[in-house]
């Protein structure tokens, strides 16, 4: 763990678990979201810190948006603009709100150190690069011999991606239907008989 | 306590105690015995046990979740359902570990498959382990049992997904032979969606079987409830202490004891071995926690020219087990449907536009999943008052792993897939048969480096002969405290390289025999 203190790699452990983290507040989120109406997202998205925002700090905020735009550029896509989904929201709500406050502050530290990361090479913090330099470091982080450099580079990537697909419009272009049994009127067979 | 005789199973549904029902700051209960955990393991043990009219007090630290209350969406099942709400994994971090934590247990959400143990591992623990009252003759009747009260069968031709048709073609074209799933469904919704919990109760977990009979036979269920100490004295087991915490607040809402001359630990290879170890009981070999295998699975997502939509149908359909004993291969192949969710982490296509054009052909994409049968080189404890799992894949199972990779991905360019993603941190495909072996034989088992899941944890209370090498004895019975059972998948002496959940289901009913037996 060459230059990361503990809190950082235990923070990047519990990313790594977050996989299928809690996503019940993923409701609310969307939900307090939506009743902002899509504009309204897209402009709150603009703001230092959007509305719905609480855990992550400005500087923060200004790293995970930026990775946003980098992983997911919507345009010229038929995914749904990344503007037109509560994703800082979803994040902020579902995942960080939910982080044992040890680890949210290893998290902290962990986005800070990933924000820091091009300096050496790049001569600029992350939120400080163009488009494609951005997408690159995030491909050599991902590829790089020092384990908590991937363990970055995935697990903030799969938290983004997490706060954006885990929003049911989100999977409208890619022609998944979600939930069935309602829709298919699958009646419950309730519980099995008691054995003989 | 008096035991109640329901003796009517409910159409539907659970008579059972939750934090919202509990009124009083302490209850002490008595009974013949009590039960920690409400899954695979507890529920028969629950149900065997009051069928022979003992007196039984479950307790289950996850909270009830009806099945109309499923949402078939995973990220949320997985919240509700799940163990740290999805989110358990090793100590690095690179190894998802995923576990049921609600009244049913992990049932709720396996995927049903089904298989008997293999003779060759039963062999192996008698021969290694002194297990040889676990003979397949003796087990036979057993997995019988359970095949037929869970409604174990062959899925029907038509309980299949668009994804195992394919894989099914690309095997047929290699000549390898598939296995058809067995699984514990009744009439299958064919929904995909077994991961969140079954809505229509087609699924048997022990929601809607084991659970409800031994309720039925005057089981008392507690939800709710976490076990946090087993109590003992002069060796012989003595009951249990207990918090109702309600699942909204977090908070205690009452303190519970059980006193019981027979304790039965059910809460599985992660928690039974930290119960144990805080009781500090049952642990002269040393071993308790220790010997923790999990089966590590990749998946391999394969794209193709032509929307496949494979997210709904069988949740698993077919395997390939021609390479799963150890000396053939050590290596299982599964197919599983997946949503969009989980596909957006599975792989990783680049960033940027690479990214954004692989997900938007989600629906030309399936996967594969290579699951081995690892070594016990994990361990389960406490640090610093957390748990901690503990587990690396050990070097020869990864060369496992990369040879189950080849075989799967020759299969899906059999099938007809024209690119194949690998869960590596960093961008990596497969663009033709001819690249399987250079692609794959690059891959260096490093920290951090894959994206693996483990559904099937075991092995951390092993069964055995001899004290000094294994905690729980051959029937059941941990060898330093009378009347104390193991039932779940610690007891395993190894991994077994298949599901394991029937062998859990018939190890439980043996040992459930073994309890109600007359004592000497
Ligand atoms: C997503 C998933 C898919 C799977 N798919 C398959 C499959 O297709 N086929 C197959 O064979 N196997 C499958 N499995 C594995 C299989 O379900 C398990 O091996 C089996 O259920 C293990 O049984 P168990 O009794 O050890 O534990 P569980 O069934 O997990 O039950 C343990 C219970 O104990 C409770 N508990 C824990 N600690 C305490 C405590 N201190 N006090 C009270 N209660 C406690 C837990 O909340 C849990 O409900 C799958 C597992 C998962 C998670």
């Amino acid at each position: 763990m060459s230059d990361l203190n503990r809190k950082v790699h235990e923070a990047l452990a519990q990313i790594g678990r977050m996989t299928r983290r809690d996503f019940i507040r993923f409701g609310a989120a969307v939900t307090s979201a939506a009743t902002l109406g899509s504009l309204g997202v897209a402009n709150a998205a603009l703001a230092a810190l959007p509305e719905g925002v609480h855990v992550m700090t400005e500087s923060e905020h200004a790293v995970f948006a930026r990775l946003l735009a980098v992983m997911l550029p919507t345009e010229g896509s038929r995914l749904v603009p990344t503007t037109q989904v509560p994703v800082m929201q979803t994040l902020d709500a579902a995942l960080l709100a939910t982080m044992p406050p040890h680890l949210l502050e290893g998290l902290k530290g962990g986005v800070k150190y990933f924000d820091e990361g091009p300096i050496p090479r790049y001569g600029k913090r992350f939120t400080e690069l163009d488009d494609a330099a951005a997408a690159r470091f995030c491909d050599e982080w991902a590829n790089a011999p020092e384990a908590p450099h991937r363990a970055l580079a995935m697990g903030l990537k799969k938290l983004v991606g997490l706060a954006y697909w885990a929003n049911p419009p989100t999977w409208v272009p890619l022609g998944y239907d979600g939930p069935v049994t309602r829709k298919w009127g699958l009646k419950s067979l309730g519980n099995a008989p008691m054995p003989k | 306590m008096t035991q109640k005789m329901i003796a009517q199973v409910p159409r539907h549904g659970l008579k059972l105690t939750q934090a919202a029902d509990v009124k009083q700051p302490s209850i002490h209960l008595a009974a013949d015995a009590v039960i920690v955990g409400s899954g695979a393991g507890g529920a028969i043990a629950a149900y065997e046990l009051a069928a022979k009219g003992k007196t039984v007090v479950v307790l289950e630290a996850g909270p009830y979740v009806p099945s109309e209350k499923f949402t078939e969406m995973l990220a949320i099942a997985m919240g509700t359902l799940y163990q740290d709400h999805g989110g358990q994994s090793n100590t690095e971090g690179d190894i998802s570990i995923l576990q049921g934590a609600c009244v049913g247990g992990s049932t709720v959400v396996n995927a049903a498959l089904c298989f008997r143990t293999p003779d060759y591992y039963l062999q192996q623990w008698a021969q290694e382990f002194g297990l040889t009252n676990l003979t397949p003759e003796v087990m036979a009747p057993y997995f019988d049992k359970v095949e037929a009260n869970l409604h174990i069968r062959q899925n029907a031709p038509h309980e299949t997904s668009p994804g195992a048709e394919l894989i099914n073609a690309g095997l047929k074209k290699l000549g390898i032979p598939p296995g058809i799933a067995k699984r514990n469904i009744k009439e299958c919704g064919l929904t995909g969606f077994c991961f969140a919990g079954c809505v229509s109760d087609r699924k048997q977990s022990m929601l809607v079987t084991y659970l409800p009979w031994a309720v039925a036979k005057g089981a008392q269920l507690f939800a709710d409830t976490r076990v946090t100490k087993v109590l003992a004295d002069e060796g012989n087991a003595r009951g249990v202490e207990a918090e109702v915490v309600d699942p909204a607040t977090g908070r205690k809402k009452a303190d519970l004891r059980i006193d019981a001359p027979i304790v039965v630990l059910a809460a599985g290879p992660v928690q039974t071995p930290l119960l144990l170890l805080k009781s500090g009981l049952a642990n002269s070999s040393g071993q308790v926690g220790k010997n923790f295998a999990c089966h590590p699975t990749m998946s391999l997502t394969a794209e193709f020219d032509k929307p496949v939509d494979d997210f709904h149908g069988a949740t698993h359909s077919l395997y390939v087990d021609k390479y799963t004993l150890p000396e053939e291969g050590g290596y299982l192949l599964l197919n599983a449907v997946q949503d969009p969710v989980e596909a957006s982490f599975q792989v990783e296509p680049g960033t940027g536009k690479p990214y954004v054009s692989y997900m938007s052909r989600y629906r030309n994409t399936i996967r594969l999943i290579t699951l081995i049968h690892d070594k016990n080189v994990g361990e389960v404890g406490w640090t610093d008052g957390a748990k901690a799992i503990r587990y690396t894949v050990d070097d020869a199972d990864f060369e496992s792993m990369k040879a189950g990779l080849k075989t799967n991905a020759r299969v899906l360019f059999a099938a007809g897939a024209k690119r194949i993603h690998l869960p590596t941190s960093h961008a990596l495909a497969i663009e033709g048969p001819a690249e399987i072996h250079r692609v794959i034989d690059g891959l260096r088992n490093e920290p951090s480096r894959y994206r693996y899941t483990s559904f099937h944890p075991q092995g951390t209370c092993r069964m055995g002969a001899d004290p000094a090498r294994t905690v729980v004895n051959p029937k059941g019975e941990t060898h330093d405290v009378r009347r104390l059972y193991v039932v779940d998948a610690s007891l395993l002496p190894t991994s077994i390289g298949y599901n394991p959940s029937e062998t859990v289901y018939a190890l439980a009913h043996y040992i459930a025999d073994q309890i109600n037996a007359p004592q000497a």
